[in-house]
This record gives structure tokens, C-alpha cells and sequence, in this order.
């Protein structure tokens, strides 16, 4: 998956390397600041409230 | 001469192996990619959440000190909004993460301002119970280290008009051959109360049904005990184990001390807190 992805970014390898990191910047912004919090109330932590 | 024997390298395996190969390779990428999401997300919960509390908290704090510029101390302070901070939790013995700005209300988004306030449960320095909910981890974790709280730690609770200092009830341990003759200084005020609040205790666990802790005599049903007859408590609730919605931990405190705020001096502190 990661050799397709690396063979498939255009340029030479210091191009690649850069729109690598940003990739994997912008995977892990969707992460924290969307999906995380969508899907965090539905998990069991840390609710210190009485039913 | 040295000469370096090599020997011919071998072919790659083909075959009926080779085929595989491409998937088991797919296969551990996206295990090992999974795996990293999920440590992404326990950073997320213990972190990124506290970064998101820590400007609530402070919009809380900054909206809260400008209300109560405009609002003597001799007056009569509003009546709480629900999602808006009205009091100022300090417990000088779990360190500088304290104080909190404690807001109205305990759904999901108050709580992750700051602790919040069990709507209709007494109000500072009420007869009755003053019931607060606080994350134990995640979210600025204002109730994290509520199990370090011993019998006697003082709880003081910042109005708009007044000081007040509640502490922590004698555990279960020690309730029972408590002498407050003996007992050190600062635990003037707290004993065992007896009578309906005999199995009211400093710090216990319980199921996160029991929802009687926050009644304002915990344990007993309402209506039993005359409001003239009830002591003035503080309940803290907080989630047990840490990290986990199992169980909840729970904190009674006492009312020993008020001290009215004045007017011409709002840098008083009590001396609890090193005033």
C-alpha cells in the first residue's frame, strides 16, 4: 500500500518525501480534529457523571 | 590476496508463494496503520481534549471574573446559567492545576469547560448537598487526582459574595474510632456525622446507578430528613478506574468555615489557601 502510494507521487525524491510528510500531516488533522470527536461519545470513557 | 568468496545469490521465490506475497504485505501495512491510529487516539483523549477544555475553561474564567466585577459582595449573586461558570472550585491539596472554574450543568459539552454543577442540587453553602461531576482524565482532568484526597483536605468553593471551605469527611476506615479530641488542627469542624449520615463516608466507589449520592441527604430518600436538620455537604464525582465509565468515585465534604467577601478588599483569601 505505502510502496504503490510512494511509487505513485510525482517528482524526484526530496518532492516526494515533502508530499509524503504532508499527507501524513493532513491524515492525522482528519483524525484528531473530525473522526476522534465523532466518534469518541460513542466509546465508554470517562464519563463521571451518575446515570 | 584475499579473494571473497559469493556465493550466487539466491533466485526470489516464485510461485504459488509469490502470489500471497502482495497481500500479506497489504494485510500487515494496514494492521501496523491501525495500530498507530489507535495510539493517535489515546494521545487525542488524554491531550488534544485537554488543549480544547483549557480555552473553554479560560473563556469560562474570563466571563465569570467580569460578572463578578459588576456584582458587589454585599448583594445577592445571580442564580446560575446553565453552560456559564458561577463559582470557583480550589482544593489546595491536589497542587496548581487548581483552581477550576465550576459551571452549571453536567452534559457533555459543560463538562468539558471545566467541572459542572448537578442542576438542582444545593448551592454553595446550602443546606444539603452541592453535587459536581469532573473528568478524571482527558479534558484538563480536573477530578484526576481526587483519590490522593484524604479525610480533613480542604475543598473551598469561591462565590461572587463568599469563601467556602468544606472538608473532606473521616473515611471509611477511620470513621469509626474518630475522637475530634485527638484529631490534628485542621480537622476543626469534621467528625463523623451520625444519625441519617452514618453511612456517609470521605471517599468511596460506587456503581454509576447510585445516583442517591447526590440526594441532599446521600443514601436516604428524599423528604425523610427536614431541610432544618440537613448538614450543608459537597459531593464530587469523578470516573473509576481512570480512563474508564465502569464505576464513579465519589468525595463528600463538610461545611466548616464561611467567609464573606468585602467589598473594599478583593485580594482577601482565606487562610486556607494561604490568604
Amino acid at each position: 500500500m505505502y510502496a504503490w502510494i510512494w511509487r505513485h507521487l510525482p517528482g524526484p525524491v526530496a518532492v516526494k518525501a515533502v508530499t509524503a510528510l504532508v499527507l501524513v500531516a493532513v491524515v492525522v488533522a482528519l483524525l484528531l480534529f473530525v473522526i476522534f470527536p465523532a466518534v469518541e461519545p460513542m466509546l465508554p470513557f470517562d464519563d463521571p457523571t451518575l446515570e | 590476496m584475499v579473494s571473497v568468496d559469493t556465493s550466487p545469490q539466491a533466485p526470489p521465490p516464485r510461485g504459488r508463494s509469490g502470489r500471497w506475497r502482495p497481500l500479506l504485505r497489504g494485510l500487515g501495512e494496514a494492521l501496523i496503520t491501525l495500530g498507530l491510529v489507535v495510539l493517535l487516539f489515546v494521545f487525542y483523549e488524554v491531550q488534544v481534549t485537554s488543549w480544547f477544555s483549557a480555552r473553554q475553561q479560560a473563556d469560562a474564567t474570563e466571563r465569570l471574573r467580569g460578572q463578578w466585577r459588576e456584582v458587589s459582595p454585599d448583594e445577592q449573586a445571580p442564580p446560575p446559567v446553565p453552560g456559564r461558570g458561577f463559582a470557583r472550585l480550589h482544593i489546595p491539596s491536589l497542587g496548581p492545576d487548581f483552581p477550576f472554574t465550576v459551571l452549571e450543568g453536567t452534559d457533555q459539552d459543560t463538562l468539558a469547560a471545566g467541572p459542572g454543577h448537578y442542576g438542582g442540587t444545593a448551592l454553595p453553602g446550602q443546606r444539603g448537598n452541592f453535587a459536581l461531576a469532573g473528568h478524571r482524565s482527558g479534558r484538563m482532568a480536573p477530578f484526576g487526582d481526587l483519590d490522593r484526597l484524604g479525610s480533613c483536605d480542604a475543598v473551598v468553593v469561591e462565590t461572587a459574595t463568599d469563601w467556602y471551605v468544606y472538608r473532606v469527611l473521616p473515611l471509611r476506615g477511620e470513621a469509626a474510632d474518630w475522637d475530634p479530641e485527638t484529631a490534628p488542627e485542621r480537622c476543626a469542624g469534621v467528625a463523623p456525622i451520625g444519625g441519617p449520615y452514618r453511612d456517609v463516608f470521605g471517599r468511596t466507589i460506587v456503581e454509576p446507578e447510585r445516583r442517591e449520592v447526590i440526594d441532599p441527604v446521600p443514601g436516604v430518600p428524599r423528604g425523610t430528613v427536614p431541610e432544618q436538620w440537613r448538614s450543608r455537604l459537597i459531593t464530587l464525582t469523578t470516573c473509576h478506574p481512570r480512563f474508564s465509565a465502569e464505576k464513579r468515585m465519589i468525595v463528600h465534604g463538610v461545611l466548616t468555615k464561611r467567609y464573606p467577601k468585602v467589598a473594599e478588599r478583593p485580594d482577601l483569601r482565606p487562610p486556607e489557601l494561604g490568604g
